[in-house]
């Protein structure tokens, strides 16, 4: 148990200086975003319209996301920026 | 003379076309100035608006009504169901997620179950740390597709539903995400460590395996498991899991080697399940097997065995309609019983998270004896069902 535990925080730690060097990159590919949409969403059920949340609803909603379709934090930002991006001013709020 | 009135109209004009570009630029950054303002003061109210914080929540979830018309059976209003699913995180660091699934019982009380409550730190793009009671991540059924506006038939495949084939929820911890593409494929991981599941006679006489997330395992030890999953190509999803480990019992009968009634006893136990999931335009397919074998035990009256299930589901949104014919056969094994179904279904989507389904259950079973016979009837079943 205390071996696991030690493999743990190893892991732990290693990730989190790898995620704190990268931390200050923030860039996003809305084409990635459209195709990452597309292609993993309908995998397990019918696509949500820009439209069916707000800003902040879909923020939520792509987190769940990540860890329920296993997707990677960038995949995660780039399909958010596409799905903001595709929001109409009358359902920008 | 008239050269000289020329050059100086030249000049003149020059003066001034020179005087309005000036003009036409500062305009220019004027109104680039006032943009900037506009876009500022925007961000500012959209902020104020959401908060600004970095701890927030939402709250999704779904609900269905169910009406059914058993064979041998009066017609009823058979189900309701409201499952709130509640989101916060903490900036792009920590994520919590729960979901307690209220349903009400053939004598009218509610019934509320936790589904899950899990927390999940991000430690890096592909890597989260999950914690508490989560979906069982072995298989796509349970951890994906159960919610009723995603499911696309009324009920469950068999042998995918609680006391199943199928592990339904975990207590324990984990580590998920998705990783690099290699070579243009994508992939994604989940694995854990969880407390042990139980395995016993149920109060209708059936032997089941309990893995449904336990806050306790007593001195048996840990599951340990995971999926490993592909996307070869878009819209397809190829998934293995494993998981080994024992369950715990606990003796309500003894054989002749020394064990008493009532002591807890470890059995091995292993799972294996893969999964193949395929989606294009309209058409979608889904498909997955999976199987929990427990070990044979002197101690124990109660026969280890192989506990194992499967379903195709084949389903398409017919072109420029609402309409979405679906097929599906699943078929469940276990050392007491054999059963398999028919399942045809056409939904209507209102909207893709408003979906009105009809559908004809046609159940067989093998050995009539074994398991209560009420779920063999065929029946039909509509369900109308809204995520949101």
């Amino acid at each position: 148990m205390k071996k696991i535990l030690k493999l743990i925080g190893l892991t732990l730690l290693l990730s989190l200086s790898t995620s704190a060097m990268a931390k200050n990159v923030v860039k996003v590919d809305l084409a990635n975003g459209a195709s990452v949409w597309a292609d993993t969403c309908m995998r397990c059920h019918n696509l949500r319209k820009p439209e069916d949340f707000n800003k902040r609803a879909w923020k939520y909603s792509m987190n769940h996301m990540r860890v329920r379709a296993g997707l990677t934090g960038q995949e995660t930002r780039d399909v958010l920026a596409f799905i903001l991006s595709t929001k109409t001013a009358e359902d920008a709020k | 003379m008239k050269s000289k009135m020329f050059k100086l109209l030249f000049i003149a004009l020059l003066i001034t076309v020179v005087k309005a570009n000036e003009k036409g630029t500062l305009d220019v950054l004027k109104l680039q100035k006032e943009l900037y303002k506009l876009k500022k003061s925007i961000d500012k109210v959209e902020s104020e608006l959401e908060g600004n914080a970095k701890s927030g929540f939402q709250l999704a979830g779904y609900t269905s009504f169910d009406w059914a018309d058993i064979q041998k059976n009066d017609n009823e209003f058979s189900a309701v169901k409201f499952a709130p699913i509640f989101h916060a995180q903490y900036g792009d660091l920590f994520q919590f997620e729960g979901e307690v699934e209220f349903s009400t019982k053939e004598d009218g009380e509610t019934a509320a179950e936790l589904e899950y409550a899990a927390g999940t730190l991000f430690i890096n793009d592909y890597m989260g740390l999950q914690i508490g009671k989560f979906m069982s991540p072995l298989g796509q059924f349970v951890q994906n597709l159960h919610p009723s506006w995603i499911n696309k038939l009324p009920s469950t495949p068999v042998g995918f539903g609680h006391d199943g084939a199928a592990p339904t929820s975990n207590i324990g911890m984990g580590l998920r995400g998705g990783l690099p593409k290699v070579k243009g494929i994508r992939s994604n991981y989940a694995t854990f460590v969880s407390n042990a599941p139980t395995f016993g006679t149920a109060s209708d006489g059936d032997v089941v395996i309990d893995a449904s997330g336990k806050t306790s395992s007593g001195d048996i030890s840990k599951t340990w498991g995971g999926r490993f999953a592909i996307n070869p190509m878009g819209g397809m999803e190829i998934g293995f899991s494993s998981a080994l480990g024992k369950v715990s019992e606990t003796l309500t009968a003894i054989t002749n080697v020394g064990a008493a009634v009532g002591d807890k006893i470890a059995r091995d136990y292993d799972i294996f399940g893969t999964d193949f999931m395929f989606n294009s335009n309209s058409f979608d397919l889904k498909a997955e097997y999976i199987r929990q074998t427990i070990g044979e035990s002197q101690f124990s009256t109660i026969e280890g065995g192989i506990w194992k299930a499967w379903y195709a589901q084949v389903s398409y949104q017919l072109f420029a309609s609402n309409f979405e014919p679906v097929l599906r056969y699943s078929d469940y094994h276990n050392p007491e019983a054999k059963r398999n179904q028919w399942a045809a279904g056409l939904n209507y989507l209102f909207s893709n998270n408003l979906i009105a389904k009809v559908a004809y259950e046609y159940n067989s079973n093998e050995d009539k004896a074994a398991v209560n016979s009420s779920i063999n009837d065929n029946r039909v079943l509509v369900q109308l069902a809204f995520g949101f």
